[in-house]
Formats: structure tokens, C-alpha cells, sequence
């Protein structure tokens, strides 16, 4: 029993795959603490759909993944800058447009060239498969955004939270904004070799929510969402050697239940908890 | 001519392609009516998460024995009901738990997809498979986009005024929840007949873009319902013959011939186009008096 278990850890590429989610799954996670908070949440959705083409365009012409990415994802960044500030649609609207249209042309490419690009490794990841060569992008990126987000955390969460403080301690605010978004773009492209691009909005979000019902202290909901990020994207490559893929949806089903637990038994922000408050002046009153 | 001609009937000659055009045709129609009050009401994204969230709904409603429609409609109407309950109980907002409630919804689709023996394709799923779609799903998909369409042509005004202006629709007395969860079924209606068309990831761009094309061209809701299907139809038609010649996609041509639409809109319409802003030709109204 206990030797079947352990039969993922003799595999190299199980233990590649492992280790490599979790990493990218702590990275986002990191992100997620700040998405989260300020509403972008959706804008990690988007960003993952608009990349697609230009991971298709890099297959296609044979350059690295990465370097396709965040081409297409800068371009769609500023795609919706600019029909937002020239137009009267709202933001959402802006938003859907922008990435459906840049997913669509991938989709596009990947049906024009089905012999470079997989569209199903792309829409859905395939971190069981990876090549040692995206293997080692992912890795980069990946480490670099962690050094970088332990650097200026702080930093971030002033600039976030209280913008004219940041400024007024000498923080150059919208340069920490645009670092922000190239992180967020460089931890889209990781995601999108894990779980694919329809679930990165789960590693950019869910921990960071799920944390938020557990704490009230920033330090803390970073930690937490970091080391819950790391774990389930770990265990859930683990879990999907025995189901023979899908681990992007493993992963994602298991912070999803994770979440809903802790919307229920979180000690203070939890529905119990707020039940318990709900009946504790009655029985006082008893 | 001729040669233009033939562009467009030649891929008409064949049944399969006949049947393709018809139902893109009636998907693009309800979805640009749709679109028009989703543009409005700020609910762009929703029609994105139940349009994913319908993932589990047909991988069960496969394995029990349902009509696929049946289960990815109950799935997707439980996406928008679940976020809402979620919302209301807890504090993270409503777009973070939008997020965790769909992808996890859609991440759950994945593992049960890998779980079961199925002769479903899961890449005709994500990006619908128009050019397979048999008599059968056509009659299906005529029957709930036909539906859904009669019932927003018929309820208009009130789907508008509650859009526009829900606390005024409330204080004439119209009922705003069955207005509000109305509109919400009648959203994951129409991402079930788009399924076949262009898949669960695409249909938010139809559900997007006709009405957004609109908005940029017209002040007047009637208009704007004209405007976003005639953009629709002809996209869906063009797109459906231009994906047969380009042997691609049929569903991302037609997303494509849409956000092409868009951005002809965006840099000329009358009032307001990029290209008509730059050369003002003469003072706006407002500073002349």
C-alpha cells in the first residue's frame, strides 16, 4: 500500500512535475494576495487567454514560449488600455473583448499549423509532459518573480493599498505598478505550462481569497496563500499520476474544496463562526 | 463575379456546410441580443464564468444519460447561483469569487473528462465543432435559441429598464428578481445553444462584441439590438464560408470577422470613431452655445 503511494516519487518527470507546480503555485499565490484585494482578479483571466496566440506564434516559428508570451500579453495590455480610454464600453466589456479576440486568434493559428502548435496543451496545460527546455523557462520565471516579490512586498502593498503614503515615503509608485504587471504576465506564461490557460485564474486567485478568510494581517495572508499555493499545486500533480492526467483540474478542484471549507470553518470570517455570533447575544440574553 | 459567387455558394453545396451556416446564423442572432443588455449591465464577465462552468454539468449529464443541454444548463445556472450565495456570505468580492467558483467548476469538468470513457471530444467541447453539427442538434439548437430569442424580443423593456436602472424598475413595481434570475437563465440558455458553434471558451466573444460594436454606433436601445445582430449574421456567415476556404477554426473565423467589425466601429463611427475625433471638422454642439 504504502510502496504504490510512493511509486510518483521513482518517476523523474513526476518528480520534475511536482516540484515545478508547486513552485509556480506559490509564486501565484504570492500575486493572488494582491489581485484578490484589489479587484483585479479577472485581469489574471484575461491576461492567461490573450497569451495564447503568442505561445502559438513561438511554436510555430520555433522561439522560446516565454518570449511569445509576453509579447502578446504587453500588446493585449495596451490593446485595452487604449480601447478603454478612446471608447465609452465599460471596463468588463473591454476586457472580454480584447482577450476573446486575441484567444480567438490563436485558436486560429493552432488550426492553420495543427502539426507545431497542441491547442489542448496549451488550453489545458500538460506539466506531466513538459520538455526539460519549458521546463527551465518555467523555473526562471518563476524564481526570478519570487526574488523579485520578496524584495518589494512591502513596497506593493503600500503602493496598492494607500497610494499617496507610497508617494509621500518616496516610493515611485507607477514604476512598482508596471513591475506588478510584469510579474503578473511572467506568472501567467508559468501557470500556463502547468495548469493551462483556463485555469490560471484559479492559481491567481484562490489562494489569496482562501487566505484572506483565515487572516486579517497582510504578512500572514501572504504566507499562508504562498504555502497553500505550493502544497495543493504539489499534491495535486501528485494526486494526478494516479488518475493519469488532468492535473491542472486536480489542482484547481482541491483549492476550490479547500476554499469552500474554509468559507464555512474559518475561525472568524467563516459562515459557522458568523452563525455562532448570530446566536451568542441570544443566549446571553437567556 | 462569378468568382465571387462562387466563394460564397460553392461551400453551400455540400449539406454539412448548410447546416453549419444555418445554426451559426441563429446562435449569432440570440447571442448579439443578449449582448446588448449584458454590454449595459456591466455582465460581461458572467456570460465568461457560466460559459465555463457548464463543463461538469455535461460531463455528467453524459455519464447518467441526460440531454447534455439539460446538464450544462443546470451547471451553468449554479455557477451564477453559487457566486451570488458566496458573495453574500462572506468578504471577498464578487469578482474574486466569480473566479474561484468557475475555474474550480471548470478544473472539476477536467478531472471527471479524464475519469470517464466517453466517445465526446473535449476539444468540440471547449471549441464547438459547427461543421459536425447533425439534424438532430440542429433541431435541438433551433429550439433553444428560438425560445430564448422570443422570450428577450417579447420582455424588452423590462430586461431594459432593469438593466438601465434597477431601482427605478423596482419603484414602478416591476419584479426585479424575477427579472434578475430571468435574465440569468436565459444567459445559460443561450451558452448551451452556442456550445455546438464555437465551444464554451469562445461564446463570450459573441456574447461581447455585437453589442459592444453597437453601443459605439447608436444612442437608442431599438437600434442597438438592429446594429449587434446584422454584425452578428453577417459575421457568423461570413466567418462560417471564410473558416471552409482557410480550412481553420469555424469558430474562431467567426470571432475574428467580429473583432474586425469592432475595430472598423472603433476608428469610424460617426460620432465618437478614433479617425473622426482626430479631424474634428467642426465644434461639437455643446461648446458652440
Amino acid at each position: 500500500m504504502l510502496a504504490e503511494l510512493l511509486v510518483p516519487f521513482s518517476y523523474d518527470y513526476m518528480v520534475k512535475a511536482m516540484w515545478v507546480s508547486a513552485l509556480v503555485g506559490g509564486v501565484c499565490a504570492f500575486l493572488s494576495a494582491y489581485l484578490m484585494l484589489k479587484g483585479w482578479s479577472l485581469m489574471g483571466d484575461a491576461l492567461a487567454h490573450a497569451i495564447v496566440p503568442g505561445v502559438a506564434g513561438a511554436y510555430i516559428i520555433g522561439a522560446p514560449f516565454a518570449a511569445g508570451a509576453f509579447f502578446a500579453g504587453i500588446l493585449a495590455a495596451l490593446g485595452m488600455a487604449f480601447v478603454k480610454q478612446h471608447t465609452r464600453l465599460r471596463e468588463d466589456a473591454v476586457i472580454g473583448l480584447v482577450f476573446t479576440t486575441f484567444f480567438a486568434a490563436g485558436l486560429l493559428m493552432a488550426s492553420l499549423w495543427p502539426t507545431s502548435v497542441s491547442i489542448q496543451t496549451i488550453v489545458l496545460g500538460n506539466i506531466l509532459a513538459i520538455s526539460d527546455e519549458d521546463a527551465t523557462q518555467v523555473v526562471i520565471i518563476a524564481a526570478i518573480s519570487l526574488a523579485v516579490l520578496f524584495l518589494i512586498w512591502k513596497d506593493l502593498l503600500a503602493t496598492f493599498f494607500d497610494e499617496n503614503h507610497a508617494k509621500s515615503i518616496g516610493l515611485n509608485t507607477s514604476v512598482l505598478k508596471i513591475v506588478f504587471f510584469i510579474l503578473l504576465s511572467a506568472c501567467t506564461v508559468a501557470a500556463l505550462q502547468t495548469v493551462g490557460a483556463c485555469l490560471v485564474i484559479a492559481m491567481v486567485v484562490t489562494p489569496g481569497a482562501t487566505a484572506y478568510l483565515l487572516t486579517d494581517r497582510f504578512d500572514r495572508l501572504i504566507v499562508i496563500a504562498v504555502a497553500f499555493g505550493a502544497v495543493t499545486s504539489f499534491v495535486g500533480a501528485y494526486i494526478s499520476y494516479f488518475l493519469d492526467g488532468g492535473t491542472g483540474g486536480v489542482i484547481v478542484t482541491l483549492q476550490t474544496l479547500l476554499f469552500l471549507a474554509a468559507f464555512y470553518f474559518a475561525p472568524k470570517h467563516g459562515v459557522l463562526a458568523a452563525r455562532r455570533r448570530a446566536l451568542a447575544p441570544a443566549k446571553a440574553a437567556i | 463575379m462569378t468568382m465571387l459567387m462562387d466563394w460564397f455558394v460553392v461551400p453551400l453545396s455540400y449539406p454539412f456546410m448548410q447546416r453549419a451556416l444555418i445554426v451559426s446564423l441563429l446562435v449569432a442572432a440570440v447571442c448579439a441580443v443578449l449582448s446588448c443588455y449584458l454590454v449595459l449591465k456591466g455582465w460581461s464577465l458572467m456570460g465568461d464564468a457560466i460559459s465555463h462552468a457548464v463543463l461538469p454539468g455535461i460531463v455528467v449529464a453524459y455519464v447518467i444519460g441526460l440531454p447534455l443541454a439539460l446538464g450544462a444548463f443546470a451547471a451553468g445556472l449554479s455557477c451564477a447561483l453559487l457566486t451570488g450565495y458566496l458573495t453574500e456570505n462572506s468578504r471577498v468580492k464578487e469578482d474574486t469569487v466569480m473566479g474561484i467558483v468557475f475555474s474550480g467548476m471548470f478544473g472539476l469538468g477536467l478531472v471527471l473528462f479524464t475519469k470517464i470513457e466517453s466517445d465526446q471530444h473535449l476539444l468540440h467541447i471547449l471549441f464547438g465543432n459547427v461543421l459536425g453539427v447533425t439534424p438532430a442538434d440542429l433541431v435541438e439548437t433551433a429550439i433553444i435559441a428560438g425560445g430564448t430569442l422570443l422570450i428577450v424580443l417579447l420582455k424588452r423593456r423590462d430586461l431594459l429598464l432593469y438593466c438601465f436602472d434597477p431601482n427605478h424598475a423596482r419603484a414602478i413595481g416591476l419584479p426585479v428578481r424575477v427579472l434578475h434570475y430571468g435574465l440569468l437563465v436565459l444567459l445559460s440558455l443561450t451558452i448551451v445553444s452556442a456550445l455546438q458553434v464555437v465551444g464554451i471558451i469562445l461564446v463570450i466573444a459573441m456574447l461581447i462584441a455585437p453589442g459592444a460594436t453597437a453601443y459605439l454606433l447608436t444612442d437608442r436601445f431599438d437600434r442597438m439590438l438592429m446594429i449587434a445582430t446584422a454584425t452578428a449574421l453577417f459575421s457568423a456567415g461570413f466567418g462560417t464560408i471564410l473558416s471552409f476556404h482557410l480550412d481553420a477554426a469555424t469558430g474562431a473565423c467567426i470571432v475574428l470577422v467580429q473583432a474586425a467589425i469592432f475595430v472598423l466601429a472603433f476608428l469610424f463611427a460617426p460620432k465618437g470613431g478614433l479617425v473622426s475625433l482626430r479631424r474634428p471638422i467642426s465644434p461639437p454642439l455643446e461648446e458652440l452655445s
